[in-house]
């Protein structure tokens, strides 16, 4: 309701749109399960942000907290932004060499709208995270990188 | 609009940040992972350490357990607030670390597992490596022993082969029992469990239920009399209640077993032992034991030239047998042959510690084979639930599913002795709770459901599931369900594995764990897989990929052909595949 707005008939910009959801980040607003937050304060064009998902519980991922990498190029929320896992994660949808998510095997961004946000992908991502193909994975230790 | 509004305010925040707060307390909230939420007055200079210092006062979480995100990171100890951006009226994340939870050690369990998988890959011949697959070994063998009741001069794997099921559950138990020597140790100490250990007459009786078992026996005295010698099973008992005798043990021999290899008519004599003695038991273990046959691990394979994934394809060529295998019953072996040096069945440490030890440790032939196998994590599933694996009850599952028939299994089931160490172990609440908490799905399962966490917790309750009555009625009550799970066509179900995972109804399915620690094994229906391939192999895939093998077809195709083994799979796309 509050983001977006294109149900409205109302384009919200690039940059208030992300804005909105670096102030929603820095609030904490959300279930608490995720969290964002720019990379580069000084950046204008709000490209390049961190984001975190505490593991759900019931799957391996429980207890770990998971870093990733956002990047808002200039086309967003027109385009998803590319999202790439910076821990080192075993999950269907990342590559294991980057730890990029591949859009294609990832609902969210393989149906963007404008109206998704960040938030909404690593919530998302988290309950895949949960989903049954994944939270028995054998992970890679914690505390890697990709 | 409103959105504008709202964002228009937020503009201002990158610019505040960028000129930073001073140094004067503001208010800072902090969001608990269980959504509770309080506010602290910090100084935006102090550091992240400090910080924490203040939350651990408002919290329950200690300061050192603490890990505080705040936009998207993890803020460092060393760091300020103000480093971070942080501005007053923020809220910062507070999670707790992974204290040593159950969870964690299961999740171990598994990084354990894929480290080994990961040295098995690298070919080993390396005395080293077989040194070290020994420890582990060892440390399987002191877990196999307790499931076997302590039948076990041939326990791990050989209990499964001895008493011809492949239980998926087993590995779980035989995991959690690993990582936790101490419960292990306590279990060995159990006054009933060295009672029975120090019953040959119960221990022959056991070994004598499975034929193979019993050919060997017949054909070859010594054999009888190590198996029949109950000096050298506490022997063996006493090794596993000492890892480090038994790793001591095991690398002695991995010495002197490298040594004579490398003596010119060494390898030769070590041949002539081996298959004077390993390969039919091989035979009779593997005949009966799971599919899962590792082809990697095998030093003589590597030496031989590797004779691929030979068995393993004979296996999924003939489905049904892999499945079901045969639990026990009397029907010929019609595998071939195991090729001894073709890498099937056996790993390092189990091979030369067998000469070592002549037969008392051949367990660990099993015990290391199985080690080695991947797992489907479906499989896994099948393995994680299981009312069985609470009360100490999965021994009584491993032995009692290899048994011919109900009718065995109510003799074993009334005999004293048995019932006896089902109480002991049932009633050590403490044990029982140790057991539920590593099983992660059961914790939910009694987290979500308190009547039956009391329930399981009531000794008399347990006591009474234990009296042999119950327990002809549970079973006559699991052949039927048994049979009302046949009919359910499962999709997201267990491979092979075999156990109680052949029903989808998840409600069915948990209570049919609950009795298959009474051991309807031998009822078990192989479950074929109707999920898709990409799905049922999705870490063996990822391992391939991780491997270097990036035609994910192609490692589909291996992978079915292999019955999900990523060593044989790997050998199959290098190029050799099993003859």
């Amino acid at each position: 309701m509050t983001l977006g707005g294109s149900g409205s008939g109302v384009v919200v910009p690039r940059n208030f749109r992300l804005l909105e959801e670096l102030e929603r980040g820095e609030k904490g607003i959300g279930d608490g399960s995720v969290s964002y937050g720019m990379d580069d304060g000084d950046d204008i064009y709000m490209r390049s942000w961190t984001g975190t998902i505490i593991g759900p519980h019931n799957s391996v991922h429980e207890g770990r907290i998971c870093q990733l990498k956002l990047f808002c190029d200039k086309d967003y929320p027109e385009k998803p932004p590319s999202v790439r896992f910076h821990s080192r994660i075993n999950m269907t949808c990342v590559s294991h060499e980057t730890g990029v998510i591949e859009p294609a095997k990832f609902g969210i961004l393989a149906n963007w709208q404008r109206e998704y946000t960040m938030e909404d992908i690593l919530t998302q991502l988290r309950k895949e995270m949960a989903a049954p193909h994944n939270r028995k994975l054998v992970q890679p230790p914690e505390g890697t990188f990709f | 609009m409103g959105a504008d509004s709202v964002s228009g305010e937020g503009g201002g925040d990158p610019a505040a940040a960028g000129a930073g707060g001073g140094g004067g307390p503001v208010t800072v909230h902090v969001r608990c992972s269980n959504g509770s939420k309080f506010s602290v007055q910090a100084a935006l200079g102090s550091t992240v350490g400090a910080f924490k210092a203040l939350v651990a006062e408002r919290s329950e979480v200690p300061a050192e357990q603490q890990r505080l995100i705040y936009k998207g990171r993890i803020l460092k100890d060393d760091q300020t607030l103000e480093s971070y951006g942080l501005e007053s009226d923020h809220t910062i994340h507070l999670v707790r670390g992974s204290a040593p939870s159950s969870s964690s050690s299961v999740q171990a369990g598994t990084d354990v597992g894929a480290s080994r998988t990961s040295n098995d890959t690298q070919g080993t011949g390396s005395n080293l490596d077989s040194n070290e697959g020994g420890g582990l070994g060892g440390a399987r063998l002191g877990a196999s022993l307790f499931p076997g009741l302590g039948v076990n001069g041939l326990g791990g794997n050989g209990t499964s082969g001895l008493f011809g099921a492949g239980f998926p559950e087993f590995e779980q138990v035989q995991q959690q029992l690993t990582q936790n020597p101490s419960m292990m140790r306590e279990i060995m100490n159990l006054p009933a469990m060295q009672n029975l250990m120090n019953n040959p007459d119960l221990m022959r009786n056991l070994i004598l239920t499975n034929p193979h078992m019993r050919e060997i026996i017949d054909r070859n005295p010594d054999v009888a009399h190590i198996l029949n010698d109950p000096g050298t099973l506490r022997q063996t008992l006493e090794a596993a209640r000492n890892p480090e005798l038994m790793r001591e043990m095991m690398r002695n021999t991995d010495r002197a077993m490298s040594n004579i290899e490398s003596s010119p008519e060494g390898f030769n004599m070590l041949r002539r032992m081996y298959e004077t003695f390993q390969e039919p038991f091989l035979n009779a273990t593997a005949m009966a034991g799971e599919t899962g046959t590792n082809t990697g691990s095998n030093p003589f394979a590597a030496l031989l030239g590797n004779q691929g994934a030979a068995r393993n394809s004979d296996r999924s060529a003939n489905p049904s047998t892999t499945g079901s295998e045969t639990i026990g019953s009397p029907a010929p072996n019609t595998n071939p042959l195991p090729n001894p040096w073709g890498a099937t069945g056996t790993s390092v440490d189990s091979f030369f510690i067998f000469f070592s030890h002549l037969g008392v440790n051949l367990d660990l032939t099993g015990g290391g084979t199985q080690n080695n196998t991947p797992r489907s994590p479906t499989a896994g599933d099948a393995r994680l639930t299981g009312l069985g694996g609470l009360g100490g009850l999965p021994d009584l599952e491993q032995m009692v599913g290899g048994m011919p028939d109900s009718s065995l299994l109510n003799q074993v089931m009334q005999n004293p002795a048995m019932s006896q160490i089902m109480q002991s172990l049932l009633s050590n609440p403490q044990y029982m709770n140790q057991v539920l908490g590593l099983n992660p799905q059961m914790r939910s399962l009694l987290e979500s459901n308190t009547q039956l966490r009391e329930m399981m917790q009531n000794p008399e309750f347990l006591r009474q599931l234990t009296s042999p009555e119950m327990l002809q009625q549970l079973l006559a009550f699991q052949q039927s369900l048994m049979s009302l799970g046949r009919q359910q066509q499962s999709q997201d179900q267990n491979q092979t594995g075999g156990g109680a995972g052949a029903v989808n109804n998840m409600g069915l399915e948990m209570l049919m764990n609950m009795f298959g620690g009474l051991g309807a094994g031998g009822l078990t229906v192989p479950n074929t897989p109707d999920v898709p391939p990409e799905e049922l192999y999705a870490t063996q895939l990822s391992q391939l990929q991780e491997m270097g093998f990036f035609d994910t077809q192609e490692n589909i195709r291996a992978l079915r052909a292999t019955a999900g083994n990523v060593h044989a799979a790997v050998e199959r796309l290098l190029g050799n595949p099993g003859q």
